[in-house]
């Protein structure tokens, strides 16, 4: 392996963290969304919300890429590979984050919402203040677990020619002839990536610890 | 339950809005067939529009094209090059796994795969082939100092191939061949998840031979010399082309001409003994 090749895989590394990260934040909040319709059964789009999660939660990222990619020109609406990788991820994260959401709203206690109801608080307010903080606090370390299973599964995007971390080694193997030593530098890379998302984490956790200590 | 309650849409509210979903999804639908049919333009004259014709290239299939210090290098790119330059059109290349080319032709997000793609049977209603730029024979190959030197002499012995790939095909229609001419065949066909470790398993002598195509053989052979040797053929040649959608014809005669002059004036020939070790002279300049 040449020094280019360790620089070609660590670029890949900037590509997998770029895209997990903005599926993450677009795929986080879409998830919370989705749940919020599921809580509130909104007629019509709570039917939606349940046949996105099953059809997502059943199709493998990689079909979902190659769906996106190459059935959507076939309905005018052609994608650039960095889009489409995004909106692959970020439509298949947001199905699982609609589950932990749920949980956490099945399981948030009624008095509580009883109490905030007989303040007179708003629909709004009782949700930022009341709702909101708690369900993230118990969703956290399931998010958490989301976002490292997206990471890792983020390499089914290179289908549709994004280069990140198992495809940039997967090149330099298939030049070399020699696939080991690619692959070893890709797994260092993938364990600091998921050990930064827990080292963060923990570092969450603590503060609300803290806070409510406090 | 009280918290579901609060939440809960207003049904009246909902058939009031019914007007407007109606409206925008009549609106979306026009959008829809509307791109529909723009994305089914004609060939040459759709590129014109862009400006640019957009290549599909592969990334990993030495010494067709493979990356090196980021750039995408090998016989395709450089044969390209030299297509490119009687182009009346820009190219934009995009670098793809395998898995990705072919759907993006038939959906015709790329106007043409610049890549090893084999004319078979099964893809000739598909795509239209250009000329053809290399030819792929399926070979065997020893380890170094057998005995075996002539397909024939591959009767009674163990053949190793990749399973699932058109190289085992080949083979068990060259065994059947043996078979008809009244011997005896070959010992056993071992298929492999893999090729290296079929090349594996020959340097060890758990098989006798190993198949595939001529230029992943000499590509082995001249890397490892003193473990393998180049065996012959053991089946007719099959054509290696540039893809496009069934039906672009236009394309097809531009791209044609500028490989068939390539192939004229030498510089093809010349291509191919950079990169394969050997040139291909009958080729014929039509496959479809």
């Amino acid at each position: 392996m040449t020094a280019y090749d360790y620089f070609s895989i660590a670029h890949g590394a900037l590509a997998t963290i770029s895209i997990s990260l903005a599926a993450i934040v677009l795929g986080v909040p879409l998830g919370l969304g989705l749940a919020l319709v599921r809580w509130s059964r909104l007629p019509v789009f709570n039917q939606f919300a349940t046949g996105y999660v099953s059809v997502i939660r059943t199709c493998p990222s990689v079909t979902l890429a190659l769906l996106i990619f190459f059935a959507l020109p076939e309905v005018g609406l052609s994608l650039d590979p960095v889009p489409a990788g995004i909106l692959t991820l970020t439509l298949s994260t947001a199905a699982f984050n609609t589950e932990i959401w749920r949980n956490a709203l099945m399981n948030f206690p009624r008095d509580q919402y009883e109490a905030a109801l007989s303040f007179g608080m708003s629909r709004s307010v009782r949700f930022r203040r009341i709702v909101l903080p708690q369900i993230i606090r118990a969703s956290l370390p399931a998010l958490v677990n989301e976002m490292t299973l997206l990471i890792k599964s983020s390499p089914a995007v290179a289908v549709i020619g994004i280069v990140e971390i198992t495809r940039a080694a997967i090149r330099v193997g298939a030049r070399t002839y020699e696939p080991l030593p690619p692959f070893v530098f890709a797994l260092v890379l993938y364990s600091l990536i998921v050990f930064l998302f827990v080292m963060t984490q923990r570092y969450v956790e603590r503060r609300y610890a803290a806070g409510a200590a406090a | 339950m009280l918290e579901r309650i609060s939440f809960r849409f207003n049904r009246r509210a909902l058939l009031r809005a019914l007007p407007i979903v109606a409206v925008s999804a009549v609106l979306v639908a026009g959008i829809l067939a509307n791109g529909l049919s723009a994305a089914h333009a004609d060939g040459v004259a759709d590129i014109k529009k862009r400006g640019k014709m957009m290549v599909a290239t592969e990334d990993d299939f030495k010494p067709f094209e493979f990356m090196e210090d980021g750039v995408s290098k090998g016989y395709d790119n450089d044969l390209l090059a030299e297509v490119k330059k009687s182009l009346p059109f820009g190219v934009e290349q995009q670098v793809i796994p395998w898995a990705g080319i072919l759907p993006g032709v038939t959906t015709g997000k790329y106007d043409i795969a610049v890549t090893a793609v084999l004319v078979t049977a099964a893809r000739k209603p598909t795509f239209t082939f250009s000329s053809p730029v290399a030819q792929s024979t399926t070979f065997f190959a020893t380890k170094a100092g057998s005995s075996i030197k002539k397909a024939a002499d591959l009767e009674g012995k163990t053949v190793g191939a990749q399973a699932g790939s058109a190289m085992l095909a080949d083979l068990k229609a060259f065994d059947a061949s043996l078979k008809a001419k009244g011997g005896k065949g070959l010992a056993k066909i071992v298929e492999y998840p893999s090729n290296p470790e079929a090349y594996q398993d020959c340097a060890l002598g758990r098989v006798d031979a190993v198949v595939n195509t001529e230029i992943n053989l000499r590509s082995l052979v001249k890397e490892k010399a003193g473990v393998f040797a180049l065996g012959e053929g053991i089946a007719k040649p099959v054509y290696i082309a540039w893809a496009m959608k069934k039906g672009n014809t236009d394309l097809a005669k531009l791209i044609d001409a500028a490989i068939i002059a390539a192939k004229k004036s030498g510089k093809m020939a010349e291509l191919q003994m950079k990169w394969f070790g050997t040139s291909f002279k009958e080729m014929p300049d039509d496959v479809n």
